[in-house]
């Protein structure tokens, strides 16, 4: 027995799956279009699967035509972050949940972020005095 | 076992609803958050979920164990796929986020490649490269690295965004479970062999195939017999009968496939049926693929398409070669000066049918000229649409990027 549709079909279904759980759970603009492009590749890996079985080329056309959409997609999209970004300075889409709908409760991130402590910076114990500055040394930058 | 005695679709769906659950832990526990992520609970759920999704294909749709290239293929790249897709999801950073998107698209196009669509794969990489290019510039320009940030440390409703899909992925997967038995009689599951699910027919089974290089070893091995001292007569019959054996050898095995005018084995049975004596008239191939219109259930897939065609026309050319070579051979043996390298240049011809015949592969050998021809022939409308929403969206995105109101 080799490898039939049924399996191509389930990795395509797994795929879509998994972008769509990235595309309604990250809130990265740049994130969420990159798994929303996943789920496309999904939806291609099905209708090459179903070209190949079929013995035609009709779905590999149509994938083509998947591909230019994709491109279109991702021109406008990446226009748009680019004009939400010079009004927010962020990537957050909980920036912009004032565009949500009519009587749903905006969501409040009440966890506080952790806060990453930095290792400060190695310094050499100073040796000797410090110099005292004199009435003649005018300038010292 | 009688407490576990489950039927099939039970089974199937129990399987189906613990890879779904087993995924939404994964990504609860994986997906970014503040606190409570727990990262080697949340791999380990998801190889769960992975090897009980592995373990449904496998039980349901059948193991690919026979075609040892191309099932170590698939799986190669199928678990690329989905584990380089499930980083992109958890992955705080973006930029990496990026990296595994780019190998989700090499794992998606060595599957295209596994699919008989190497111009698709080609057209993938080139155009994605560059989408994956400009996301990276896109990235480094407007996320800030220092720090946490909201937009990458925290998920959106991981619990019921994961459920959402997981839940998506098991109904379709048991949707395809459904559809793949809806064909089959409700024999309760006894013959496995039968419970593979129907797809369109091949332009040759496997048995075919194996048939016609067997008929291939056949006639070299008739080929062969030619050779030898042809110097007296009684040396041409021995030649000649030795040539005989081995070609109606092979002639049994190529009749079995393309039919022949009468059979070479043991002479039919005073009771074969109408359609027995078809099938030993046109051999399988012809029986399988030359369908005028479906008429059982079981033809309902079959192949009206030019490779299906160019397949019954190359069967009848070998019916009609091997005819005549016999003939030819051996009126070329008994004339006064037999010509070896003649008679077995016909030998070579009948062989070279037989080998193509074996080679023909279910989709055209030439990918990239039938797809335009597809394109242009029968989807000229959407080429067109296609064509102008790129442009539509040229300008759109020039348009949105526009600064309003800044002179430069």
């Amino acid at each position: 027995m080799n490898i039939t549709l049924w399996h191509f079909l389930a990795v395509a279904a797994a795929l879509f799956g998994i972008g769509l759980v990235g595309f309604l759970t990250r809130r990265n603009l740049i994130t969420m279009f990159l798994c929303a492009e996943m789920m496309l590749q999904g939806v291609a890996i099905n209708f090459v699967a179903f070209a190949r079985y079929h013995g035609n080329l009709h779905g590999q056309v149509f994938v083509l035509f998947i591909l230019a959409v994709a491109a279109c997609e991702a021109g406008v999209a990446l226009a748009l972050f680019l004009s939400l970004y010079r009004r927010r300075r962020s990537l957050d889409t909980s920036d912009w949940q004032e565009l949500r709908e009519l009587g749903v409760p905006p969501t409040v991130d009440t966890e506080p972020l952790e806060v990453v402590k930095e290792e400060p910076l190695p310094t050499l114990t100073p040796a000797g005095a410090r110099p005292q500055p004199t009435a003649e040394e005018v300038a010292r930058v | 076992m009688t407490l576990f005695a489950l039927t099939k679709t039970q089974e199937a769906g129990g399987q189906i609803a613990l890879a779904a659950i087993l995924g939404v832990v994964g990504f609860f526990l994986l997906l970014p958050r503040p606190r409570g992520r727990f990262v080697p609970g949340g791999i380990a759920a998801l190889i769960g979920s992975a090897a009980v999704f592995g373990a449904m294909v496998y039980s349901t749709f059948g193991n690919p164990a026979s075609d040892v290239v191309g099932s170590v293929l698939f799986w190669l790249f199928s678990a690329g796929a989905l584990i380089f897709g499930t980083v992109l999801v958890v992955q705080r950073n973006p930029a990496r986020g990026a990296i595994a998107f780019a190998f989700v698209i090499l794992s998606t196009c060595g599957l295209f490649l596994l699919l008989a669509a190497p111009f698709l794969m080609a057209a993938t990489i080139i155009i994605y490269a560059g989408a994956i290019i400009v996301t990276f510039l896109f990235v480094l320009m407007l996320s800030h690295a220092e720090g946490p940030s909201d937009e990458n440390d925290r998920s959106r409703e991981p619990l019921s965004g994961g459920f959402a899909g997981f839940a998506f992925v098991g109904l379709v997967l048991f949707t395809l479970y459904q559809t793949s038995l809806a064909h089959l009689p409700n024999d309760g599951g006894k013959d496995k062999e039968q419970h593979t699910p129907h797809l369109p027919m091949a332009v040759l089974t496997p048995e075919e195939r194996q048939t016609l290089a067997n008929a291939v070893v056949k006639l070299d091995e008739a080929e062969k017999a030619l050779d030898g001292d042809i110097g007296s007569h009684t040396a041409r019959d021995e030649r000649i009968v030795a040539f005989d054996k081995a070609f109606t050898l092979a002639l049994n095995d190529l009749s079995d496939v393309v039919g022949g005018p009468y059979t070479f084995g043991p002479s039919p049975q005073a009771g074969t049926s109408p359609a027995q004596t078809a099938q030993i008239r046109d051999g399988s191939l012809h029986q399988r693929l030359f369908v005028k219109k479906p008429t059982t259930p079981q033809a309902k897939l079959y192949r009206e398409d030019q490779q299906a065609l160019e397949a019954i026309e190359r069967a009848a050319r070998i019916r009609g070669l091997s005819e005549g070579t016999f003939k030819k051979v051996e009126d070329n043996l008994q004339r006064d000066t037999p010509d070896v390298s003649a008679a077995k240049a016909e030998v070579r011809k009948l062989r070279d049918e037989v080998v193509i015949l074996h080679g023909m592969g279910q989709l055209p050998a030439r990918n990239v000229a039938n797809l335009g021809f597809i394109l242009y022939a029968d989807h000229l409308l959407a080429v067109e649409l296609a064509g102008t929403l790129l442009l539509v969206a040229t300008i759109g995105a020039v348009a949105v990027a526009h600064r309003k109101g800044v002179t430069q």
